[in-house]
């Protein structure tokens, strides 16, 4: 097995008076995808969003215990808690992708979907943006697909081509960790042969963590499996 | 629901928009009718030629000339004052207030909103006279005057509106900015407000017709029914409500009242080519801000 990408340590999630996870401690292995699995309302997407602390924009919500995020490249500490005062939400959230079950266009052109977090990086030197959208794009495999029409609407595309340029707007940071909330629910069995496909080709150069409903998704394509509430 | 229930309620909900059509189109025809006879270049100009007019190299004494320009000017003014404000409120009202201040300042613009223009109109006159005798006495009632009595009028549909559109962008939207690293300004300036531009020009939209029709608010703040052509912030001005109101009351023959039914059609045509002004720069905004590499 690889090693340790994230790990959890004695993690309790609450919601205002109602405690959705309790104790869990799990180790999610690097270059992998990791499938969370359990009943409905057990807490999956709520146990995702403690790996990019999307949590924090939900009222109410508080957490105890640990997530421990091992960076690499610059970011290279050892094992961070993300949790941490000093740990900024915004760099997280930049090396920590996400996708979520509907495909989740915003309204503007396919083109500035996939540059919008650069933008918010602050990163705009053009020809830099080009490239890092193409190579995002590609590694989606939906260049072919989109390359005539970068200034047209997302919203034109079909579900499965929103779902890959969501993807692709996760990965245009170039994150370490993507996090996947039930990516294919939404979709036609063709498009989510291509997404399986897409993760699977992933994983090369990123940790996946998914939460996913169907069994025989996890079997097929997943390397580890976190099963919440036993 | 049975049948009958179904097909009532489509009935009652078809009825609805037919008597506001059918009112519409009665009103527009009415206004036709009495006016058509009117409107010519005669009822804009007068007797000064149109080009000498159009180029201010002659002042229009007996044509709505100055009344039209003094109501353009006065809608932008007002417009252009009420606008940024109504716009940063209502964010601040989406975004950032807690619940207590949102009920408080919530009530409060609702209140705004149902002051009578002629009380607002009067709060303005009471300032400017209350300024003219202790400041300087050369501030009067005049076009600044009108223009930021009216922004006043209209900041809470700007505002109200503003907050709703804000507030019911879809949580998937909302969250999307955020999960991708965004600060919580660059999520409202980048996700919410373009996600929310046709919702929010509804607002100016209602500000515009607001500003364009309302009379008793210029009436005693600076509108007069001779003052030509609005040449400085700081003097009385002609508008066409005021026109209007002044012609119908005052009328002296059938010729003289269908030049006051003339004014109303003219002033129905700047409130339409502001509405398409509006739509028409929000579409380029858009298109700018959310196609344009």
């Amino acid at each position: 097995m690889n090693c340790s990408k994230i790990k959890t340590s004695n993690l309790d999630f609450f919601y205002k008076d109602h405690q959705v996870l309790s104790q869990v401690n799990a180790t999610i292995p690097e270059n992998a995808i990791t499938g969370i699995v359990g009943h409905s309302g057990i807490g999956k997407s709520t146990f995702l969003s403690l790996f990019n602390r999307l949590w924090e924009n939900i009222p109410g919500a508080a957490i105890k215990g640990k997530v421990l995020i091992r960076f690499s490249g610059d970011r290279e500490q050892g094992f961070c808690d993300i949790n941490a005062p000093d740990f900024s939400a915004l760099e997280l959230r930049r090396a920590v992708g996400m996708v979520f079950q509907t495909p989740n266009p915003l309204p503007m052109s396919i083109f500035k979907n996939v540059s919008f977090p650069l933008k918010l990086a602050g990163i705009n030197r053009k020809k830099e943006v080009n490239e890092l959208v193409k190579r995002a794009i590609k590694a989606c495999g939906l260049w072919p697909e989109v390359k005539e029409r970068l200034d047209k609407r997302a919203s034109i595309l079909s579900g499965g081509q929103q779902q890959r340029l969501c993807m692709a707007r996760a990965l245009v940071m170039n994150p370490e960790i993507l996090l996947l909330d039930e990516p294919t629910s939404s979709l036609d069995p063709a498009s989510e042969e291509k997404i399986e496909q897409l993760m699977v080709d992933l994983k090369k150069k990123c940790t996946l963590v998914m939460v996913s409903h169907n069994q025989d998704q996890v079997k097929r394509i997943c390397d580890h499996v976190i099963e919440l509430g036993i | 629901m049975n049948r009958w229930g179904e097909r009532a309620v489509y009935g009652l909900t078809v009825m609805g928009c037919a008597i506001i059509l059918g009112s519409f189109a009665a009103l527009v025809s009415y206004l036709m009718f009495k006016g058509f006879t009117a409107l010519n270049l005669s009822l804009i100009f007068g007797s000064t030629p149109m080009v000498d007019a159009l180029f201010l190299r002659r002042e229009v004494f007996d044509g709505i000339f100055p009344a039209m320009a003094g109501t353009f000017t006065l809608i932008v003014l007002a417009v252009t004052a009420a606008v940024p404000v109504g716009l940063l409120a209502g964010i601040y009202m989406a975004e950032y207030s807690n619940a207590f201040t949102k009920k408080v300042f919530g009530f409060l613009f609702d209140l705004l909103s149902a002051i009578p223009s002629i009380v607002v109109g009067l709060f303005g006159f009471s300032v400017i006279l209350f300024l003219h005798k202790h400041v300087s006495e050369a501030l009067v009632p005049s076009l600044i005057v009108s223009a930021l009595s009216l922004a006043f009028l209209v900041l809470p549909y700007i505002v109200r509106t503003t907050q709703i559109a804000i507030e019911t962008v879809p949580q998937s939207v909302r969250i999307t900015g955020i999960a991708l690293g965004a600060t919580p300004l660059q999520n409202t300036i980048h996700c919410l407000i373009p996600h929310s531009f046709t919702a929010i020009l509804g607002g100016v939209i209602l500000a515009v017709g607001r500003c364009a029709e309302d009379t008793a608010v210029i009436m005693l703040t600076g509108a007069v029914a001779s003052a030509g052509m609005p040449h400085s912030l700081f003097k009385g001005f002609e508008a066409l409500p005021f026109y209007i109101y002044y012609i119908s009351s005052q009328y002296s023959s059938e010729a003289e009242l269908a030049k006051g039914f003339g004014a109303c059609i003219v002033l129905l045509f700047i409130c339409a080519a502001l509405f398409t002004a509006a739509a028409l720069i929000q579409k380029k905004a858009r298109h700018i801000l959310l196609y344009t590499r």
